[in-house]
């Protein structure tokens, strides 16, 4: 009926037809290997939920509230043993290389059982990818390679983010607002290395964590122009945490406190720094720390959906357990048309969830941060050759400036700025969507529940303490909303301005 | 705004801050831990003999049982101010007053005489009752049998509010030749009764609750056989009016801890209140806060008009409030963005508080179909 070309110019339009609908286009590239990989995550997910998770989710969280000091060092380990640390560690780097966003099915799994279990683990990533995406191939190898040494002796590494501050939380999630924020990380450039002064807070598993990558500012006044990312190792000098947060809930996962005192980070740690960025790009600085803001949250926002869609699904599964069990003046709760209605709905909120934090993915595999890894040839090149392979022949080039320079460029200067507006913005909408998915969810399966839910034996209250933290960490919702309009939206509304109301 | 319209209201209103302020506030954090952390026993027994001494525990029991004889206005009031900073505390008066409706819509006197003017202190005047439950939604209730003047109970009681301080119980049981259950009064000194540690629940600490086993506990009866749906009927159509003013007054404290807070966190070079998306969200909090005060102010004035449906306004306007309640506490976490989710503010105990109260007298979306049915007929 239409000349393809006709097609092509109507679906080209904004809004651009593929860009809406993802899923179309890319299910069917999916490689099929990717599939099966994710089923086997999903699998190990649940076989953790029935041996570890489940039994460990209540005891804990009771523990930690008759001890708030309580650090939960033994589920770590365990998480450590059952190689959830190096699970999605590319190969190339030494880990297992299961498809990034099989995490995501993973943590909803581990995350309908505990959501700060599926923390503990999860933000480990946060800190992958935030190591990943500073792109010093160098600094990459040398600290995955001590993720997976700690797998094999037993002793965890994880790698913490490192960016909030007391005075600045949302500011320094959007380089508009960090140039005019309060900031107080400071860097100083000294020869070979930089001093670092001040205090990062709320960093998850900060007290777990061997390796931190943590953003500083040679000149707090200009903040998103002079931002310096460093890679702290517990043990440093200057470096010392102090406590963790008293929380609502996602009690296992610590959130800390991190101070630095005239820490001194080497040349060899500093992962990026206005003139490091210089050396690559004519891009700058401040452009270039969005943009990296962009690529790690990007990956983490998805993974933050993923919790939400866990925390749906547990409201979900416990409401539906309890309306199995009870009766009403004689009749099985579940026979009620006003039960299977509110049932039903609970049920689409974790459908409609994964939905959204999968566009997300797929964003990330098409048109994102993994979109080498997602090449077909590369895919299975990664997935088939033994380790042995990647130790042997690349390890000793990612030492070489030129893998860190083609990392660089390939993320700063070769990808379109469009795709990572598609990305960024999925994401923020799957963080956000999805979180508030879970609060309702949980929200609906305490009215459905009554008095039997707000004992902490149900499970139901622990689920409704942990889910509030969804809507507000990797940014408030609120921030994400605001992404959202600014990275997809905005095209068709060419007065907006952001933050300058 | 109860006070506003109300100027007979105001030396309560004044006690009652005052007690909020001075009593409660400062040890908020440490009540909330309960029942963990190192706060004693005796601690929590001194701080509800304070508001027996000051006779919030009787304020809708008439004077001849040396209550204060007020009216439900004067009730919702004080819980909303004493919510405002601990809603732990509302409860505990709550549950004084509910089982306090209970004894006196069975027109149960003798009970209440034996009761009321013997008391001694807050232990012996503060009535446990299971605030949570509607018992004609309950399966399992204990089982009474006559025996001689009275009764005997035996069974299992859950979510009992004050089980652990109180002397006495008001507790639902059936009779098994009856239909339908009745209410007893129980000692719960009594050998016959067996009590569960604290339960640890989602809200309201410092409110202690636990679940009781009965066997073979002498009781007596309060009111008629079979009756006891009537009596919780009469009662919970009031007691829903409080309960809203319970969530109004968290909503109010809600919106206030945000508002300060907002003005002074600064992001973007600015206040956070200045950025018109936190506006929109304090608005819409207003909002709420200003239709739950709306709508317990003039339940309060239909109770006490003696309005035909009073009841279905009592009931529409809990679980309206409720509702509210449960959105604003969730938007004032949000706006304390991570310092909200910290036990160090107070939003976080309130986003648990409102929950806990949205569940009092039974199970929301039935009372949502009791109301229709009402309407419908
Ligand atoms: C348990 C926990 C774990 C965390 N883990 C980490 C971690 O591992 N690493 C890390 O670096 N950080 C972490 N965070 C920090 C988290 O990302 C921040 O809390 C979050 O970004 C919000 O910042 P804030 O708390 O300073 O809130 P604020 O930025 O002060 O926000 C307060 C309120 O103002 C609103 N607001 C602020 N600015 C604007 C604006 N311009 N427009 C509209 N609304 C605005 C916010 O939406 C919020 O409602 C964690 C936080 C928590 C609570």
């Amino acid at each position: 009926m239409l000349k393809r070309s006709k097609v092509k110019s109507y679906t080209k339009k904004f809004p651009r037809f593929e860009n809406e609908s993802l899923s179309l286009y890319y299910a069917p590239r999916m490689p099929k290997a990717m599939i099966k990989e994710t089923e086997e995550a999903v699998a190990l997910a649940r076989k953790f939920n029935d041996e570890v998770a489940r039994p460990l989710s209540l005891e804990l969280d009771r523990k930690t509230h008759e001890d708030p000091d309580y650090l939960p060092v033994e589920l770590v380990k365990k998480a450590n043993e059952w190689g959830f640390y190096t699970m999605w560690i590319p190969k190339l780097f030494g880990g297992k290389g299961f498809n990034l966003p099989s995490i995501s099915y993973f943590l909803e799994e581990v995350g309908s059982v505990c959501v700060g279990i599926a923390n503990v683990i999860g933000v480990h990533y946060l800190g992958m990818a935030a190591c990943m995406m500073l792109s010093n191939t160098r600094i990459i190898k040398r600290v995955m390679n001590d993720v997976v040494e700690g797998e094999k002796t037993g002793e965890p590494c994880l790698i913490s983010y490192c960016i909030t501050e007391p005075t600045a939380g949302t500011d320094v999630e959007e380089v508009d607002l960090e140039a005019k924020g309060r900031l107080g990380c400071h860097a100083r450039k000294v020869p070979g290395g930089y001093i670092l002064n001040g205090s990062k807070i709320f960093i998850s598993n900060g007290h777990f964590s061997t390796w931190n990558v943590v953003y500083a500012y040679t000149d707090l006044k200009k903040g998103a122009d002079t931002k310096v990312a460093l890679m702290v190792k517990r043990g440093m000098k200057g470096f010392s945490l102090g406590t963790h947060e008293n929380k609502m809930g996602q009690r296992v996962c610590p959130a800390s406190v991190l101070n630095f005192e005239d820490c001194f980070v080497p040349d060899e740690l500093v992962a990026m720094d206005p003139d490091i960025i210089k050396s690559y790009t004519k891009k700058t600085p401040r452009n270039v720390n969005m943009q990296h803001i962009d690529y790690v949250f990007s990956i983490s926002r998805a993974g933050v959906g993923a919790f939400g869609v866990g925390v749906a699904r547990g409201a979900f599964e416990t409401a539906m357990k309890y309306a199995n069990e009870t009766e009403i003046d004689g009749k099985p709760m579940v026979t009620y048309e006003w039960v299977q209605c509110r049932l039903a709905e609970m049920y689409a909120n974790v459908r409609l969830g994964r939905l959204a934090y999968t566009e997300a993915n797929l964003a990330n595999q098409h048109r994102g941060a993994y979109n080498i890894l997602q090449m077909k040839p590369i895919y299975y090149y990664l997935k088939y050759l033994p380790v042995s392979y990647f130790k042997k022949v690349i390890a000793p080039l990612l030492d070489k400036p030129i893998a860190t320079w083609i990392l660089s460029k390939w993320y700063i200067d070769w990808q379109k700025p469009d795709d990572q507006h598609l990305t960024t913005g999925l994401a923020s909408m799957a963080k956000f969507s999805c979180t508030d998915l879970g609060v309702r969810n949980c929200q609906m399966a305490l009215e459905l529940m009554g008095k039997a839910g707000l004992r902490h034996d149900s499970g139901a209250e622990k689920i409704i303490r942990d889910a509030k933290l969804l809507q507000i960490y990797e940014g408030t919702n609120q921030l994400n909303r605001i992404n959202l309009f600014k990275s997809i939206v905005a095209p068709a509304c060419p007065k907006a301005t952001f933050f300058e109301e | 705004m109860l006070t506003a319209l109300n100027n007979d209201l105001k030396p309560f209103e004044d006690l009652i801050t005052k007690f909020s302020r001075e009593e409660l506030k400062p040890h908020v954090e440490v009540h909330d831990r309960y029942p963990f952390g190192d706060l004693d026993v005796d601690v929590i027994e001194a701080g509800f003999n304070k508001i027996y001494d000051l006779g919030f525990l009787g304020i809708m029991l008439p004077e001849k049982y040396t209550g204060i004889g007020q009216g439900i206005s004067t009730l919702c009031m004080m819980l909303g101010h004493v919510a405002e900073v601990d809603a732990s505390y509302s409860l505990i008066i709550f549950t004084s007053a509910l089982s306090q409706e209970i004894i006196l819509s069975a027109q149960a006197d003798s009970i209440a005489e034996r009761i009321y003017p013997k008391a001694k202190d807050a232990k012996e005047y503060l009535v446990a009752f299971p605030s949570f439950t509607d018992p004609g939604q309950s399966k399992t209730l204990p089982e009474a049998s006559p025996s001689g003047k009275g009764y005997t109970l035996t069974g299992k009681l859950d979510y009992l509010v004050l089980g652990s301080f109180s002397k006495w119980a008001v507790i639902p049981a059936r009779i098994s030749s009856n239909r339908g259950y009745s209410f007893f009064l129980v000692n719960l000194n009594d050998r016959g009764v067996t009590k569960s540690e604290p339960i640890f629940s989602l809200g309201l600490h410092a409110c202690p609750i636990i679940d009781i086993s009965l066997n073979n506990v002498s009781a007596r009866i309060i009111g008629e056989e079979g009756e006891g749906e009537r009596y919780f009927e009469t009662a919970s159509k009031i007691m829903h009016a409080a309960a809203a003013s319970i969530n109004a007054g968290i909503i109010r404290g809600s919106l206030r801890e945000a508002m300060d807070y907002t003005k002074e966190r600064e992001q973007g070079g600015r206040p956070v209140i200045n950025w018109s998306e936190v506006r929109m969200i304090l608005a819409n909090m207003a909002i709420k806060a200003k239709v739950a005060e709306l709508c317990v102010t003039q339940t309060c004035r239909a109770i006490d008009e003696n309005l035909k449906d009073w009841g279905m306004i009592s009931i529409a306007t809990a679980l309206h409030v409720h509702d509210l309640a449960c959105e604003v506490v969730t938007d004032g976490v949000q706006l304390l963005g991570g310092n909200g989710y910290m036990k160090d503010y107070g939003q976080e105990k309130r986003y648990r508080d409102a929950r806990q109260v949205q569940a009092l007298l039974g199970l929301a979306p039935l009372k949502k179909l009791v109301l229709i049915k009402e309407i419908v007929g």
